[in-house]
């Protein structure tokens, strides 16, 4: 067996010197390589916590930030959005207040707080409203005066009838039930024979039906009513009684069990134009005596006196003017039995107004003539009246107006008067 | 006191005509209404309302408080029921929010062109009521399309805007609802109808 030792010995000899240089190369490869290795792990780490940047501003932005299905789902929700339609309940406050300054030819100018009358509605669905306006008041003590204008209960039969119960503003012409608030009003005052314990009823207790129809091309509009009526004050004068007046204001008992009955019927041929005529008609007993002497008698046993009214109204609206007119007439009969026994009466007014609205501007002019006829002289009354109107808003009216009356000399109906009044809707 | 007998026959009609009159219509009552029509209701506002007292103007209320005045007003100027829903719509839409949609880039981009829908139709439903058939306004306020100086000296891009936003003339008492209220009109629709106005009334 030979021996390899030799040949073994001399061989690694010879690889381990032909290596060497080799051995040199491969540890120069090697830091290299480790370092481009730990040069590749750092921009790997780099890469790898920028990442983590970006999933965590990802993740932020989701969070904060919706689809465009889901803002599309919202925009369409918000749109929808209408509080009004889910409750069966509505409550609802409107109305109107005003004041201003009132100087008179006889009487020293005065600041005045007209009216506030907050008007409340009640709603159930479109079944059934309850209304009311209040008034609120100050007397020239500055004492505050209540009262109720008006409270009934509506029920929306149908499209074309509404029922009415309680106290109800009195249907008869339109000045009472639709004009009278002083942002409606283009004058600061009612026409003479229009306001309380006038020519035309205020208001009335009783049932009412409503509504309005169309009769071919035309609209119409219709209210009946039964009520408690009005009742009337006799006075002392001339050594006698006398018929001072008719309250025909929503009494709350019927004194004299006599009922009112009437009701008001209005066309509207073309748009802007409504003509309406109403009527009353009952009984009416004198309840009540302005007596300075003392010796008022007793009302036991007065007798029922016939009560009539009859009523024309109209008003046309083109574009910025509006003309309008009312004529109502209240007739009471006589009474041959009673302690006021005495001749009937008529109460009786009219009166035409127009207001303009100046084109581009908010400033609006109006003239109005009255004349109130009654059967005492010192109530008569004629009167001319100018204003001018600036609209803050629709709802905001500031006016001054100047009234020339012409009634009995040294009688209140016969003091001119200056108005400034500031009245607002709302 | 004795009731005359004049009053006792009075009494009697006057309650036979109430509930004599309520029979037939109770027994319909529960049949579900018609919808209102803003188109409709906007003539029932333009040709009532200015009667007693001046127009207010349509977005100054929420839609609940328009429901409770407008039924307030069904009783003051004696409109029908229909009337009364119809003039809901129209103010429930004059309410409505006409912001640009943020998707819709070409919500108020004109280009000038007439679209393929007829501006007169448009006119004649939703503008009509307020504006007339002859472009001089029915309301107090209202512009006159047929003046020199009027709304139509304006460019498209304006009058585009004036309509999709809604718009105020000077001294008018009320204004314009967003569309005149219709919340349907397109862009399409409102360059018809403007198209029609400078057609029709434009100098």
């Amino acid at each position: 067996m030979k021996h390899p030792g030799k040949f073994t010995r001399r061989a690694l000899a010879v690889a381990i010197a032909l290596s060497l240089p080799m051995t040199a190369s491969a540890d120069a490869g090697y830091d290299a390589l480790k370092k481009q290795v730990e040069q590749l792990q750092r921009q790997l780490q780099q890469v790898q916590e920028a990442l983590k940047r970006q999933e965590t501003k990802v993740n932020e932005v989701k969070e904060n930030s919706v689809t465009r299905a889901e803002a599309k789902a919202l925009e369409s929700e918000v749109n929808a959005a209408s509080e009004w339609k889910d409750p069966n309940t509505l409550v609802h406050m409107a109305g109107y207040a005003d004041v201003g300054y009132a100087s008179g030819s006889n009487q020293n100018g005065s600041f005045k707080v007209g009216t506030f009358a907050p008007i409340f509605h009640f709603q159930y669905k479109d079944l059934v409203m309850l209304e009311s306006e209040l008034e609120f008041g100050i007397d020239e003590n500055g004492e505050t005066e209540v009262g109720m204008e008006y409270l009934t209960i509506d029920w929306f039969v149908n499209d074309y009838v509404a029922l009415v119960a309680g106290r109800f503003l009195s249907p008869v012409g339109q000045f009472r039930q639709n004009l009278h608030p002083s942002w409606i009003n283009k004058l600061p005052s009612a026409p003479p024979g229009f306001g309380h314990d006038g020519a035309a009823p205020t208001s009335e207790t009783g049932l009412q039906m409503r509504g309005g129809f169309p009769i071919g091309n035309m609209r119409s509009n219709y209210a009946v009513f039964v009520g408690n009526g009005p009742e009337l004050i006799a006075e002392w004068e001339d050594g006698e009684f006398g018929l001072d007046g008719i309250e025909a204001e929503g009494k709350g008992t019927d004194r004299d069990g006599e009922k009112v009955w009437g009701g008001r019927f209005a066309i509207l041929p073309m748009n802007g134009l409504e003509m309406g005529v109403s009527v009353a008609t009952g009984k009416a007993t004198v309840t009540g005596i302005e007596d300075d002497t003392g010796a008022a008698p007793s009302l036991t046993g007065e007798q029922a006196r016939d009560y009539d009214v009859f009523g024309f109204d109209t008003v046309w609206q083109h574009k910025s003017l509006t003309l309008r007119g009312e004529y109502v007439k209240s007739k009471v009969g006589g009474a041959i039995t009673g302690a006021t026994a005495s001749d009937g009466g008529e109460w009786q007014t009219w009166y035409a107004q127009a207001s303009y609205l100046l084109p581009a501007t908010k400033f609006e002019g109006v003239i109005r003539y009255a004349d109130f006829d009654t059967p005492h002289d010192s109530q008569d009354q004629k009167q001319w009246a100018v204003g001018l109107n600036y609209l803050f808003a629709s709802n905001i009216i500031g006016k001054i107006a100047f009234e020339s009356n012409d009634g009995q000399a040294g009688a209140a109906s016969d003091s001119d008067r200056w108005f400034v009044q500031m009245a607002y809707g709302f | 006191m004795k009731t005359s007998l004049f009053t006792k026959v009075g009494l009697f009609a006057t309650i036979l005509t109430l509930f004599g009159l309520l029979l037939p219509v109770v027994s319909s009552a529960g049949e579900k209404p018609a919808v209102g029509d803003y188109s409709r209701g906007a003539k029932v506002w333009s040709n009532n309302c200015g009667r007693c007292h001046n127009i207010r103007d349509a977005r100054e209320l929420r839609d609940d408080q328009w429901f409770s005045t407008a039924f307030h007003m069904r009783m003051r100027a004696g409109l029908t029921g229909q009337e009364t829903r119809d003039v809901i719509a129209f103010l429930v839409a004059s309410n409505k929010p006409q912001r640009k949609s943020i998707f819709d880039k070409q919500a108020v981009k004109t280009s000038g062109t007439v679209g393929k829908l007829d501006g007169r139709a448009v006119y004649n439903q939703t503008c009509i009521a307020c504006h007339g058939g002859d472009g001089k306004g029915t309301l107090p306020g209202a512009p006159n399309f047929t003046s020199s100086k009027g709304p139509l000296s304006k460019s498209d891009a304006v009058l585009i805007k004036h309509i999709t936003e809604g718009f105020q003339s000077p001294g008018s008492p009320m204004a314009m609802p967003a569309k005149g209220g219709n919340t349907d009109l397109t862009v399409e629709d409102m360059r018809a109808v403007l198209a029609y106005l400078r057609k029709q009334f434009g100098k």
